[in-house]
């Protein structure tokens, strides 16, 4: 799944990989699909076809059957069967016009099969409407992992994201911190003011926050009002910095439905620069801990600490 | 590049007139010579994997090139090699002959 909140799938160029052994096949398809809003890549053979649609996650396949060595039943073979890319779509291309070899292609997980010699009209329409459905597919999946009233990823998101960054981490030390934003009193703004005016403060806060992280961080609508941000290659100290920034802007904004009242958070961090053996759960935990201590202190501050030390750590003196 | 279209010998591609293709098609004739050569030397040296692998590949780009009449003789020639019971190429003459003689005929 593509890890872009701001993905838009309207005019995007596709990658299409082509696995035939004809290197006749190859120019008469970079010709015919010229027109075509994609990119070709080619394979000549099932081997490196596998290897290049792990590499560079085409969005989809044109296979051939019969070719020498690995034919196409064997590569849709092992592309279904636990490869990275198993979900990207097949459509064999193929000159066995035998039921049963499409019966096999269909049960191995093609989405469409198209004879050879192919009618270019016909491959056109069809190789349009698997990239469609691809699409489709993409912002399902998608839309399943982000939070419908702010636009930030959601809570599935931010657990799979989580686990995935922490196993990084002790694979190669890479920094990481983690942040926990809790909006002060924010029920007595639903209570006062009413959940419009809530709602309107929830989506200001994930507005300002992806504004403020990078295209690497990860920000998250943890639940109710709570957010999370997810900063890969980011020491506690730069993160500190990063979400005391965050803090001061929401401070510093005016509302119109309630001018009166300020907006303020209150903001844990947690993290690390080098590769450090602590669960996802323990150092969530953590962050919690370092959170409450931010709200116990009298809220709209920002508390970080070291997850390995448990020693706190000022913010950076740099720009993040 | 000399019109071969008077010459009634001559397997004209349909796609002839098609400025995206002609330049291909171009190509894909020019390198007829030597698939006729792999697939002489094939059939001569009875090596029926290769004949057949050679016959299909001219079965599956033929069509696309704008010539179906290629597609239909090396399908024909790929089929009688699968279903060939002897081991002599010898018996895949007739087959044989016939795509070279189409392949002999391409003109862009």
């Amino acid at each position: 799944m593509k890890q872009d909140l701001n993905n838009d799938t309207d005019d995007k160029r596709h990658s299409v990989l082509v696995i035939d052994d004809s290197e006749d096949v190859h120019r008469l398809l970079q010709a015919r699909l010229r027109q075509e809003n994609i990119d070709l890549l080619a394979a000549l053979d099932g081997r490196t076809g596998l290897a290049i649609a792990e590499q560079d996650s085409p969005s989809l396949i044109l296979l051939d059957l019969d070719m020498p060595d690995m034919d196409g039943f064997e590569v849709l073979r092992e592309l279904k069967d636990g490869s990275s890319a198993h979900d990207i779509p097949v459509i064999v291309l193929s000159g066995l016009h035998s039921p049963a070899d499409k019966v096999v292609a269909f049960d191995l997980g093609a989405v469409d099969y198209v004879t050879k010699p192919f009618d270019l009209m016909e491959l056109r329409v069809r190789l349009r409407a698997a990239l469609r459905m691809s699409d489709l597919v993409d912002m399902l999946a998608r839309l399943a992992h982000v939070d419908g009233l702010t636009g930030l990823w959601n809570r599935a998101h931010f657990d799979d994201r989580w686990a995935a960054c922490i196993s990084e981490n002790n694979r190669h030390g890479r920094p990481l911190s983690v942040a926990l934003f809790d909006l002060d009193h924010f029920k007595s703004i639903n209570d006062t003011y009413g959940h419009p005016a809530g709602d309107a403060v929830l989506q200001s806060f994930a507005k300002l926050i992806k504004r403020e992280c990078r295209a690497s961080d990860i920000p998250c609508r943890y639940g109710g009002e709570e957010f999370a941000l997810i900063m890969p290659d980011t020491a506690p100290e730069d993160a500190k910095f990063v979400c005391d920034r965050i803090r001061t802007e929401l401070a510093a904004l005016s509302w119109p439905a309630h001018p009166e009242r300020k907006i303020t958070v209150s903001i844990g961090v947690s993290g690390t620069d080098k590769s450090v053996a602590v669960t996802p759960e323990q150092w969530l935990e953590d962050t919690d801990k370092t959170l409450y201590r931010s709200k116990k202190g009298g809220r709209d501050q920002v508390t970080a600490i070291d997850v390995e030390s448990g020693n706190m750590v000022e913010a950076s003196a740099k720009a993040a | 590049m000399e019109s071969n279209t008077g010459n009634p010998e001559l397997i004209m591609s349909e796609f002839a007139d098609d400025p995206d293709m002609c330049d291909l098609v171009r190509e894909y004739v020019g390198m007829m010579p030597r698939r006729m050569e792999q697939m002489t030397d094939a059939f001569e040296h009875n090596r029926r994997e290769q004949l057949i692998r050679l016959a299909h590949q001219l079965k599956g780009s033929g069509g696309g090139y704008g010539f179906p009449i290629l597609t239909d003789k090396a399908g024909k020639l790929e089929h009688f090699l699968h279903d060939m019971t002897g081991d002599d190429l010898a018996e895949a003459d007739a087959e044989f002959r016939a795509l070279l003689d189409v392949c002999s005929k391409l003109a862009a």
